[in-house]
């Protein structure tokens, strides 16, 4: 029996070695489809080892945790690729081996986390806004200070998430939502506190039956959420508050140590095709960064302003940046504060 | 008093199974997000079946899961089996060195095997799961092997040995037969351990092989899908095949 075993063990290695192209990929869960790797891998010859995180710490963990090159496509948001580019962990990217990245949407290559893609190429973004049901709320919140009011009361369903959540706070008060000043902070975590007697519940995951079973009638969601909502439910709408947004992305880039640069970058640049960057769209019903994609997508989708807002308002939209390991301990400690006083 | 222990009873079936059976409901829901009931439907095991991702994770668990199992109640077994030989002082000290194994946290498991692998550098993988999942399997397979072991009379073995019989013989005629039900229970525990732990396998899965528990995991911000609950349920209909052969098999034996 054992040995049968063994004999299996290697034969199952050796069959990993054998097979010529390989890329790693680390992705967010649910962002990548898996028709489009099957497509990659058909088109290219290259076997994608494909698996997912559910958050940026973990990728970040992972990668810090192990000496060695494990992968050689990452995606993470692009505060966190500020981090990564700070501690030296990504490959400047070379956009000779690049021959789609004219597809990007200009708002993304010139971005302020990460100017150029010098580092990392967007795929996906999205936008932090408010939902409201129409049938059960009767005067609409349209700015974040709206959602401060008493008629609100147990009403709100919030992003359990420090960073998006303080920086609603940080924008009513009339600051920047990347401000890192602590007398600034402090007063967010003043003004969160007296927020709190709206709030229904936190959470960040199973946003969409949360507002299709209408268990909150109002909040703060992502804008992709809200979109897949709507298409369950109608009487959910979605709208970009007047004080400024915060615009989170996803974007691909390559680690330091990465064992198969040649096909990350083929990987990569795959996902900017146009045709693919559309599958991606549609499928997983987030925004895309690719202009051209944008142009193949069909009109209900390309004209919604949930999902893709006109230029006046994406103006008002600000890149998550990484405050530093000082301000998200600090904003943690808030965040504790305010999950006890909740 | 009697109709009390029924309703305590009922109380205690209703909270181990009331999760499972919604789990069940909502693979036939007939809707993406909504947890509210809209009508009977089979489409998310269909597009399960499509949707080879979920599946290669879902084999690739298996798979490691037999792989484990198997190791680790082969090489539980012989130690149990030496173990019921060795003289009693030394049995309880390796026996408390076992426990200990049971009683530590996953959590500093992980963190170690990580530490482990990092050290000594094989790369993490299939090959790096298979050595963490056979090592947290083994202390539970000898629990499991070693309380049915100590009903036994050791003389059985010696008077086998006695007759005439080779060593081999005496094990595999007098000694497997009598463990057979403990074995298959310890080669079950350990396949269910094996597929469902996340934290250990959290720290040291490698890129090139994804296993089912932290493909689930990843979803779960992106949103459960349906799909993922007709997963689960043929997964608890496989588990619930598997109990009852092992109940029968239990009959069956001696």
């Amino acid at each position: 029996m054992k040995r049968l075993i063994a004999l299996m063990i290697l034969s199952l290695m050796a069959h990993e070695s054998i097979a010529k192209a390989v890329v790693n990929v680390y992705a967010w869960g649910g962002e990548i489809p898996n028709r489009v790797i099957h497509e990659f891998e058909k088109k290219s010859g290259i076997h994608v080892h494909f698996s997912t995180y559910d958050s940026n710490e973990t990728l970040y963990t992972k990668l810090k945790a192990v000496r060695d090159g494990l992968y050689d496509v990452i995606l993470p948001s692009s505060y966190y690729i500020e981090r990564m580019v700070q501690q030296d962990m990504l490959q400047p990217l070379d956009h000779s081996q690049l021959s789609n990245l004219h597809n990007l949407d200009s708002n993304f290559i010139h971005n302020d986390f990460d100017d150029e893609n010098k580092y990392s190429v967007p795929l996906l973004w999205g936008a932090t806004g408010i939902f409201y049901n129409q049938s059960l709320v009767r005067d609409p919140p349209i700015s974040w200070s709206n959602l401060w009011e008493t008629p609100l009361k147990n009403q709100l369903l919030l992003l359990d998430d420090s960073r998006e959540i303080f920086s609603i706070a940080l924008m009513r008060l009339g600051y920047s939502p990347n401000d890192t000043t602590p007398q600034h902070i402090e007063q967010a975590y003043q003004q969160l506190l007296k927020l709190i007697p709206n709030v229904k519940l936190f959470s960040s995951e199973g946003i969409q039956s949360i507002l299709i079973d209408e268990d909150a009638s109002a909040g703060v969601v992502w804008n992709g959420d809200a979109f897949k909502a709507h298409a369950e439910n109608k009487s959910i709408k979605y709208l970009y508050p007047k004080e400024g947004f915060v615009l989170w992305v996803d974007a691909l880039a390559i680690p330091n140590k990465a064992p198969h640069p040649k096909e990350a970058y083929a990987f990569i640049n795959f996902l900017l095709r146009a045709g693919v960057a559309k599958q991606i769209g549609i499928i997983q019903g987030h925004a895309i960064t690719n202009a051209a994609g944008k142009a193949l997508l069909p009109l209900a989708i390309r004209h919604n302003p949930m999902l893709y807002p006109p230029k006046d308002t994406m103006e008002k939209g600000s890149f998550q940046h990484y405050p530093g390991e000082e301000t998200v301990a600090l904003l943690n400690a808030y965040w504790q504060q305010l999950k006890l006083a909740f | 008093m009697r109709l009390l222990k029924k309703i305590y009873l009922g109380f205690i079936y209703f909270f181990l199974y009331a999760p499972i059976i919604m789990l069940i409901m909502y693979s036939v829901n007939n809707t993406r997000y909504s947890l509210i009931w809209q009508g009977f439907s089979l489409r998310w095991y269909h597009e399960l079946f499509v949707d080879s991702g979920l599946w290669a994770a879902f084999f690739h668990s298996v798979w490691l899961g037999l792989s484990a199992a198997f190791i680790s109640t082969t090489l539980g077994l012989l130690t149990c089996i030496q173990l019921f030989f060795t003289r009693r002082k030394k049995r309880r000290f390796f026996y408390a060195l076992l426990v200990l194994l049971i009683v530590i946290p996953d959590l500093v498991f992980g963190i170690a095997s990580l530490l482990f692998f990092n050290f000594s550098g094989i790369p993490l993988g299939f090959v790096s799961l298979l050595i963490a999942h056979i090592t947290f399997c083994l202390p539970f397979v000898i629990y499991t092997i070693n309380s049915r072991i100590h009903t036994l009379d050791p003389n059985l073995y010696f008077s086998a040995l006695d007759l005439g019989a080779s060593r081999v013989r005496a094990l595999t005629q007098i000694l497997l037969p009598l463990l057979w039900p403990a074995i298959f229970s310890a080669l079950l525990l350990a396949f269910t351990l094996s597929f469902d732990d996340v934290i250990i396998s959290y720290f040291i899965a490698g890129p090139d092989y994804n296993i089912l528990p932290l493909t689930i995991y990843s979803l779960v911000r992106a949103g459960v899908t349906p799909e993922l609950n007709a997963l689960c349920t043929i997964t608890f209909l496989i588990s619930m095949v598997l109990v009852i052969i092992a109940n029968k098999l239990k009959r069956v034996s001696p």
